[in-house]
């Protein structure tokens, strides 16, 4: 069946596409016949759907995808009790910047945090526990269903969830890296493509300094210029983004309070795309297929979009999965300068104010991003590139 | 094939016709023949790289940068004479309140006449009273340098007149101080021997009595309101308590602005309608405003004692020249507590340059022992190690850090142990050096199983040497360059994270006395980028240079150990 398969393919390719009836070798991993990129797109999406089901590799990545799952909560496991032990035993400070120190001391019993010792004369002490013991009360909360089994805020936002004070500045940011990365993604492969094409031209080498000096150059410097320039001297923008809590951060004043911002973090991002870009374009440009390609007629252009970028796409899509998953942690110090309300500043402000479960929880918030990232990164090859075979063996 | 080579033996046969046949000789019978040893010396490792580094102009411009910044940060502590005032007195680097914010000062600028890095700062928005206070001011020297541009317009009916002026941020005025009476009779005898003593170019001015002129002018308002009162006029604004208050807001004023040498009013928008902080210059008959310069007889009247101590009103400039023994002149101007940038911005540069260098280099020797191991014995050591550094590279050295600050800074016993100073170096410490070694641990180990398969080290180690001989003298030195590269990579690495997290406040430089390019950017965001934007300019260059010489300079480094690339530009 297999094979009637293909010779259908043949003939169909033969009728639309009577110039082309060389042999494919970009291809040269499966046995067809037929360039998979000159098919009509939803045949080729059927296709593509229908056999990475079948395939016996998709069972493969399936497995390696449950395996790597496995072994991010091992090691997010082993990650958050090391961190739950370096928390615990930083020094309550009820004294400085806390509400009502009575309700915390009485809300720390109540998680098993503390041990409440009262004196013969009817005063009450409270004694930090162990921390093993406070680990196992943690235990005991989390599964038990307690309301807050990862504690209180005492400090940022009297006795609210730390989850729910993250969810609230969580839009700010993600809003944020969105615009970021609508902006940077095409214009950085544009310029990345463009470089490649000229590659030793003068105006290559132009732009490889360009990128260079502004992949050195922190951000927050780019940051203060823009700042200075456009919200200070020039005045054409908000130099600091509109609290949200005054204007929604859907709306379009919040946006062009966030531009400034926005811009800040292209650069960087604009050049690292491009770098990447040029660097993979090049080396795919170099190919022994692509001489096939404009060999077989396919004009430079033709050849240049359908073979050599799609394959150059190869590593640079899993970079842009990594860069999306890791909007969520967003840039602790473009928020800083600009004022925004997001991840990063509930960060700053918790370990300033030592709010130790926000601070807790924004970490561990962190850390989890981290390694989804990775983990998404990885399985992202294998189905960008069937030709990488994650976790397979030797 | 065979066609291949028969062109090839052409071309040489014809080549070597070419070759003009007086450069042929015959040979002699006692001639031996044999090949000439090299001229040319044979280029090791080493020098091919110190060869091919040569040749990246580039990494050389990046390298002489690097090294002419750590030179400022050398030299600037230590021929600044700030640097070396009474450390007692003050104990987080000399610094003068009344030059806070002072602008940056080129005196090759200000000689030019350039008009922007000379100590002036043109703004807009001053009225005709400021415009009045800075042509009258009695310093030595002249506020208002330039008045740019005069803008009228007309608000709610009234004329308003702004001026853009441009002003010198040195030229402070005249300040009243206390003094001790040995600093006095120095004073004395110094311009006594400069020839300025009681003249208009002294150091000290006469002081002013506002004490007896406010009481006058209470009584002139408590005439006038007996005036008003004797025509019938009553209003809100003059009464025996709003003069009063004015009274008393104006001795705030006279005290505040010690350069204001005359009679000031209250303004009187409306007839006998007073204003209580808004007020005019009073002029006398010839339009000359009226001094109220302290009088005894005929003499002014210089110094006055006051509870052991002597106050004089001193041109402020002249005084910190007399006083400290160099002129407050700030490069890089002033922070908000006026200490030198210029200074402060060495000793940040060489603070952040050891904290990268010190802690890459400590990085390496971990990397470089732990890589060894691992790469070297391989099996289960290898297998378990690994789990170690992908558990620790798990954990972002932020959250350390910040782990870290928290608890140091809780903790009195280390306070009281090493020191505020010693905390935060401490801090960096253990947040850099707990995950920063995976990376070179990772290269070398790569190294490692490269080398140790190969046929040289099995040579070796049929001769019998033992596994240090093995890792250290033939495997390790192979590795060299690209460990050396890594390593020289990881600096910027470290400067732009400690800048970063002092520029965030996670660790806090306030009160330690120590200094980091990451701390002057955070002094500079806080004391607004709108107003002092210099504050930041500086710092922002320094380590904007910083990062881009250390990548250009590692890449260079990079390049010039990669023996691939032997060749490959000639």
């Amino acid at each position: 069946m297999e094979q009637k398969q293909k010779k259908k393919d043949i003939e169909l390719e033969e009728t639309e596409l009577p110039e082309k009836k060389s042999l494919d070798v970009s291809n040269a991993h499966s046995d067809e016949l037929v360039l998979e990129s000159d098919r009509p797109f939803l045949e080729r999406f059927k296709r593509g759907f229908v056999n990475f089901w079948r395939n016996k590799s998709t069972i493969d990545l399936l497995k390696y995808i449950g395996k790597r799952l496995l072994l991010m909560v091992f090691t997010f496991l082993v990650i958050f009790l090391i961190c739950f032990v370096l928390v615990r035993i930083l020094p309550d400070r009820p004294d400085s910047g806390m509400k009502d120190p009575a309700v915390f001391f009485e809300s720390m019993v109540a998680q098993g945090r503390y041990l409440k010792i009262i004196n013969e004369d009817g005063t009450a002490d409270y004694v930090k526990m162990p921390i093993l013991m406070q680990l196992g009360n943690f235990i005991k909360n989390l599964f038990s269903g307690t309301d807050h089994p990862f504690g209180y805020s005492y400090k940022i936002e009297w006795l609210s969830s730390p989850a729910d004070i993250l969810g609230s500045h969580l839009a700010p940011t993600v809003i944020m890296n969105i615009y970021v990365m609508l902006v940077s993604v095409p214009i950085g492969l544009a310029l990345g493509i463009y470089m490649a094409l000229r590659k030793n031209h003068w105006d290559d080498h132009v732009l490889n300094v360009v990128i260079m000096l502004v992949i050195s150059v922190p951000s927050f410097v780019y940051a203060f210029v823009i700042q200075y320039l456009f919200g200070y001297v020039w005045q054409v923008l908000p130099p600091l983004a509109a609290s949200t809590s005054d204007v929604s951060v859907f709306s379009p004043a919040y946006l062009r309070s966030i531009i400034l911002p926005i811009m800040s973090m292209c650069f960087g991002s604009i050049a690292g795309y491009a770098r990447y870009t040029r660097a993979e374009l090049t080396e795919v440009l170099t190919s022994d297929f692509m001489l096939l390609a404009r060999t077989k007629g396919l004009s430079r252009a033709q050849a240049t979009v359908r073979h050599a970028f799609r394959n150059s796409l190869v590593p640079i899509f899993p970079m842009m999965l990594g860069e999306l998953i890791s909007i969520l942690s967003g840039s602790l110090i473009i928020e800083a300068i600009f004022n925004v309300n997001g991840v990063g500043g509930l960060y700053l402000q918790s370990i300033n104010s030592l709010d130790y479960d926000v601070f807790q929880f924004v970490s561990m918030f962190y850390i989890l991003i981290g390694l989804l990232g990775t983990i998404v990164v990885d399985i992202s090859y294998s189905i960008v590139d069937p030709r990488i075979r994650m976790g397979g063996g030797k | 094939m065979e066609k291949e080579v028969m062109t090839f033996n052409t071309d040489s046969a014809m080549d070597i016709k070419a070759i003009p046949s007086e450069l042929f000789h015959k040979k002699k019978d006692n001639e031996n023949l044999h090949d000439q040893a090299f001229e040319t010396k044979p280029v090791s490792y080493l020098k091919g790289a110190m060869m091919r580094f040569a040749k990246n102009k580039a990494s050389i411009i990046a390298a002489i940068i690097i090294a002419l910044l750590a030179l400022y940060a050398i030299i600037v502590p230590l021929v600044s004479p700030m640097a070396h005032v009474n450390s007692t007195e003050y104990p987080n680097g000399f610094s003068d309140p009344f030059f806070r914010y002072a602008l940056p000062y080129n005196p090759v600028n200000k000689a030019m006449n350039l008009g922007w890095w000379d100590g002036t700062d043109v703004k807009t928005g001053y009225n005709n009273m400021d415009l009045e206070i800075l042509e009258l001011d009695d310093s030595n020297y002249e506020p208002l340098v330039e008045n740019i541009d005069t803008v009228k317009e007309t608000v709610a009916g009234r004329i308003q007149t702004h001026y853009k002026l441009r002003v010198d941020s040195y030229a402070i005025g005249c300040r009243e101080i206390n003094v001790t009476k040995e600093e006095y009779s120095k004073l004395v005898e110094y311009e006594k021997e400069k020839g300025i003593y009681h003249t208009d170019k002294g150091i000290m001015k006469p002081l002013r009595d506002y004490t007896t002129y406010l009481q006058n002018y209470r009584a002139e308002l408590t005439e006038k309101l007996h005036e008003a009162e004797d025509q019938g006029i009553t209003t809100t604004s003059l009464t025996e308590t709003t003069i009063g208050n004015i009274i008393d807001y104006m001795t705030i004023y006279y005290n505040q602005n010690q350069r204001i040498w005359y009679q000031l009013g209250s303004r009187e928008s409306t007839p006998y309608n007073f204003s209580q902080n808004s007020y005019v210059i009073r002029h006398d008959a010839n339009n000359k405003p009226i001094s109220i310069y302290a009088m005894d007889g005929d003499e002014y009247v210089y110094a006055q004692e006051n509870y052991g101590k002597i106050t004089v009103r001193v041109d402020y400039y002249d005084y910190f020249t007399f006083h400290n023994g160099f002129e407050p002149r700030y490069f890089f101007g002033c922070n908000s507590a006026g200490q030198d940038l210029f200074l402060r911005l060495a000793q940040g540069t060489g603070f952040s340059l050891l904290l990268g260098i010190g802690i890459s280099l400590i990085n390496f020797i971990i990397g470089l022992i732990w890589g060894a191991i691992s790469g070297y014995y391989g099996g289960t050591a290898d297998l378990i190690m690994e789990r170690v550094t992908d558990i620790i590279s798990c954990i972002p050295s932020l959250i350390i850090l910040s782990i870290c600050a928290i608890q140091f800074t809780g903790n009195a016993d280390l306070r009281a142990a090493i020191g505020s100073s010693g905390i935060i170096i401490l801090s960096f410490f253990v947040a850099f050096v707990y995950s920063g070694w995976v990376g070179t641990a990772g290269t070398t180990r790569m190294q490692f199983y490269r080398f140790k398969g190969q046929e040289y080290v099995l040579a070796s180690r049929t001769l019998g040497a033992k596994d240090p001989r093995l890792i250290f003298r033939h495997i390790l030195p192979n590795a060299a360059g690209t460990l050396t590269t890594s390593s020289v990579l990881m600096i910027p690495g470290i400067i732009f994270a400690e800048s970063s997290l002092s520029f965030l406040g996670i660790v806090n430089f306030t009160t330690s006395g120590l200094v980091s390019v990451g701390s002057l950017l955070n002094e500079g965001s806080a004391a607004g980028l709108k107003e002092n934007p210099f504050m930041l300019l500086f710092p922002s260059l320094v380590i904007s240079l910083l990062m881009i010489c250390f990548n250009l300079f590692g890449n260079g480094l990079r390049d010039a150990f990669n023996t691939t690339l032997r060749g490959s530009e000639d």
